[in-house]
């Protein structure tokens, strides 16, 4: 039952995951893991700690590679492609413990960021002809354009690593858009962050949505993640024990029963 | 036949001598997550020491034996309480910086101390070589598979029966744990600090006879003690002795079958083949970051 | 960053070199000075691979012997006019250093330096030993000086132009590296291997390619050298040598292109200044990496600065 993605209805899925299992030693961190992401939707994975939110993250993103299943991408498997790879044909991602330049300018975090939008290699750097310049200018435009999306235009020159916790987030948000990503996934985006931060991110990530990009996005933050997702997956302990809308996930039995830990049999929906 | 028996007795000799550095690197390894770049010039000190105390201070061999090791290990345990414990980024670069500079500091310490001629000093027991098959064993070799033996034994022991040498072991495997279950963590690591340059003293002193000790010997043996750790398996206490038998072997056969010059060479180019084929090395099992 | 002071700031150098070659005429000193441009050129290769990609190199000097050794024999044995063997010198170190590179650079931390540190050991056993091309253990002896059509580089004055406009042309290009697209993704890997990969930076190229930049250079200084002292030995190549340019560097400040100029200055007056400095050399340079190390673990340049900054900032909230 937890098995593979439903088919789909509609436009084709951005991003298909299909029977993915991953096992660290003798722990199935991943257990037949299926489903898939509409374009231009927001899904909310959730899950107690351990449930393999982080795990699938790192799969999808290419730092492991899954024992079994594959993982689609714009209807084509991207089982092959290395990390960077993957990030070129559009995936961008923040991680939970926000990883940032920190000795780099909050510009400078973005410019890397545009690094797979940018061509000129070590010895166009070295020339430094009008071409390499006007791409340079280009990417400084777009950077601080993105800084003034997500807020941040007036600490351009700032270290990453002196800004308050709450903007660093923003920035790593901002630095993920800067590859221009058809899929962003973020991971535990409102950790540390207060109220109002909180608020403000879930805008922004509406907003990101407008634009045409599917989020995925594990969060703790249940009436974050609740009010913005048009889908919620459940994981628990490797496996996926619910998908369906928020309201129909909330009033799942077996989602209940792994949050207030009793014992039930995993159904879906 | 003879000529490779013959090989195969100098191989060993010296190849016991690589296993007990490797155990020096191991063993701090397995209970610190460092490496000593430093480590081949306490070997250094444990030969000079050995030879200042008996041929010119005129101890006996056991006393001097053992106040060379305790001397040395003392300062593995100043080193550490000096140059490793203040550091506040404990990156490995930083790390690898600071212990390579202690081997530079040692080694210009050594020879201020000792000058750049090369010592010697008579074997521990004046007996004639043992013939084996027309091949010639030296007593001093024996000696030193002895101690090797010895040593190994009783790092297993320590490892397995007490108390310590458990507590040692749980800091490795899980820092925060072993510090919540109240093992005085910086105490660990200091020991290690001192059983491993310790070890790395013993392998000095039991070369100190039959090889010319000098102020500059240090970074080229340690580097094939740290060859044979990786061989065995970095961390694996029966891997690093099993990787310094296995270098010192090959590289008498090297010597014997291809040419002397390159002798040191072997044990460069095996590092480097191990690092890019099999980093774990031949018994070790712990996941070696390669990202 | 400071892009606009630049073009002033390289003009000012250029003068300097210019005014410095002009006033000097003292043998001994114009010869320091070329070896403080060497040092300066080693220095900031390997602050390219050290200080702004974070991969730690033990073994640098054998490019730097690479880059000596391919001149000579090119132009001593081959008869080769240097011009042209100075591609050779350059692409050679380039070459090896690309083929080593491929497994080392996947290496971290520890296992990079014993890696680099093994590579290094090879190098100079294999100068050493194979006499007949490299002359072995006494060294090669008889290269030709530097002559570039017809230009001779013959007099100390000539060479020490030469060395400072390489020294000159080496910082801008490395300087237009830094404050490009790959050089933010250089101080990306430094600062975060994971998430440099993870917003698409190519890392295992990009330190590839950094490695080999890092290798060409200081071969470029090797090549130099050969042609400046017209002998050279393994000893010039060895493990020492890679210390003391790991030195220069932490002196320097890791990622600091000035910072290398200071601590190729630094390294190579210190034995001048104090007499009896033989002797404690290696004590001093064991001091000097432990000390900076623990306390500056971004090198003392940077160090001292980064004190600066956090005094004003406390000074400026009062």
């Amino acid at each position: 039952m937890n098995g593979t993605a439903k088919p789909m209805t509609g436009s084709d899925p951005i991003l298909e995951i299909r029977d993915v299992d991953k096992a660290f030693g003798g722990v199935q961190a991943l257990d037949r893991i299926g489903f898939a992401l509409e374009k231009a939707s927001i899904t909310g994975l959730i899950g107690p700690n351990g449930a393999g939110k982080t795990t699938l993250f790192n799969v999808i993103t290419g730092i492991f590679a899954p024992d079994a299943g594959d993982i689609r991408f714009a209807g084509q498997s991207i089982e092959n492609l290395e990390v960077h790879q993957r990030v070129s044909l559009g995936i961008a991602r923040t991680f939970q413990n926000v990883e940032l330049f920190e000795s780099m300018t909050a510009m400078e975090n973005i410019l890397v960021g545009l690094y797979t939008r940018t061509r000129a290699g070590m010895i166009q750097s070295m020339l430094r002809l009008p071409r390499t310049r006007q791409e340079e200018a280009r990417a400084r435009d777009q950077a601080m354009e993105l800084l003034n999306f997500v807020g941040l235009r007036d600490y351009a020159s700032r270290k990453s690593g002196d800004l308050p916790f709450g903007w660093q987030r923003m920035l790593e948000v901002a630095r993920a858009m800067a590859a221009q990503p058809h899929l962003l996934l973020l991971d535990e985006p409102a950790a540390g962050l207060n109220i109002s931060e909180t608020g403000h991110l879930g805008e922004l990530i509406k907003e990101i949505r407008k634009q045409g990009i599917t989020i995925l996005l594990v969060e703790h933050d249940m009436s974050l993640t609740m009010s913005i997702s048009d889908q919620i997956v459940v994981l628990d302990q490797g496996r996926k024990i619910a998908e369906g809308t928020p309201r129909a996930v909330q009033e799942n039995k077996a989602v209940m029963a792994a949050y207030l830990g009793k014992k039930a049999n995993p159904t879906n929906n | 036949m003879q000529e490779l028996l013959q090989y195969l007795f100098s191989g060993m000799t010296n190849g016991a001598v690589y296993a007990v550095i490797a155990l020096g690197f191991s063993m701090l390894y397995s209970s610190t997550d460092l490496i000593n770049f430093a480590h081949g010039e306490f070997v250094m000190l444990g030969a000079l020491c050995m030879v200042s105390l008996t041929a010119g201070a005129g101890l006996a061999l056991v006393p001097a034996f053992f106040v060379t090791v305790a001397a040395v290990a003392a300062a593995g345990m100043l080193f550490e309480r000096l140059a490793i414990r203040p550091v506040r980024h404990p990156q490995p670069i930083v790390l690898i910086i600071i212990t390579v500079g202690a081997s530079i500091f040692l080694r210009g310490t050594g020879m201020l101390i000792w000058g750049k001629d090369a010592h010697s000093m008579p074997p521990f027991l004046d007996i004639a070589p043992i013939d084996i098959a027309g091949a010639r064993l030296l007593a001093q070799s024996v000696w030193i598979l002895v101690i090797v033996t010895a040593l190994a034994a009783g790092l297993h022991l320590f490892y397995k029966k007490t108390l310590t040498g458990k507590a040692m072991t749980a800091c490795a495997v899980n820092k925060k744990g072993a510090w919540i279950v109240g093992i005085p963590f910086k105490w660990m690591v200091l020991l290690a600090f001192g059983l491993s340059t310790g070890l790395g003293a013993v392998a000095g002193a039991s070369i100190a006879p039959i090889t010319m000790s000098s102020y500059d010997m240090g970074t080229i043996l340690g580097l094939k003690g740290f060859c044979g750790a990786m061989l065995g398996g970095l961390g694996s206490l029966w891997g690093a002795i099993l990787g310094g038998f296995l270098l010192g072997i090959l590289e008498a056969m090297g010597v014997g079958f291809v040419s002397s010059g390159f002798k040191d060479a072997t044990a460069f180019l095996l590092l480097l083949l191990v690092l890019y084929i099999r980093p774990q090395g031949i018994l070790g099992t712990a996941e070696v970051k390669r990202f | 960053m400071d892009d606009k002071y630049l073009p002033a700031i390289y003009t000012g150098f250029a003068l300097g070199i210019a005014f410095l070659g002009w006033r000097i005429d003292n043998a001994y000193y114009l010869q320091l000075l070329i070896f403080i441009g060497l040092n300066t050129l080693l220095a900031l290769s390997l602050n390219m691979l050290m200080g702004y990609a974070g991969q730690i190199s033990l073994g640098h000097a054998a490019f730097y012997g690479i880059g000596a050794y391919v001149t000579a024999i090119l132009s001593t044995t081959y008869q080769v006019p240097p011009l042209l063997a100075l591609p050779a010198a350059v692409g050679a170190a380039m070459v090896i250093a690309w083929i080593v590179g491929i497994p080392t650079l996947r290496l971290s931390g520890y296992y990079l330096g014993m890696g680099t540190l093994g590579f290094g050991m090879i190098v100079h056993i294999v100068l050493r030993e194979w006499g007949s091309v490299t002359g072995g253990a006494s060294g090669f002896v008889g290269i030709p000086p530097l002559e570039i059509g017809p230009v001779s580089f013959a007099s100390s004055k000539s060479y020490f132009f030469l060395v400072w406009a390489v020294v000159l042309a080496v910082i801008i290009l490395c300087r237009r590296i830094i404050d490009s697209r790959v050089g933010r993704a250089l101080c990306a890997i430094h600062d975060g291997e994971k998430a440099a990969a993870a917003v698409g930076v190519n890392t295992r190229r990009l330190k590839l390619q950094v490695f080999v930049l890092s290798a060409g250079i200081a071969a470029l200084a090797g090549f130099l050298y050969a042609h400046l002292v017209f002998f050279i030995s393994p000893g010039s190549f060895g493990f020492m040598a890679s210390i003391k340019i790991v030195t220069m560097v932490v002196i320097g400040g890791m990622a600091s292109i000035w910072g290398a100029l200071f601590g190729a200055s630094l390294l190579t007056l210190l034995p001048e200044w104090l007499h009896a400095f033989s002797e404690f050399e290696m004590v001093v340079y064991g001091l000097i990496l432990m000390v900076v190390m623990i306390f500056m673990p971004r090198g003392l340049t940077r160090g001292l600065m980064d004190i600066y900054e956090r005094y004003r900032k406390t000074h400026d909230r009062q």
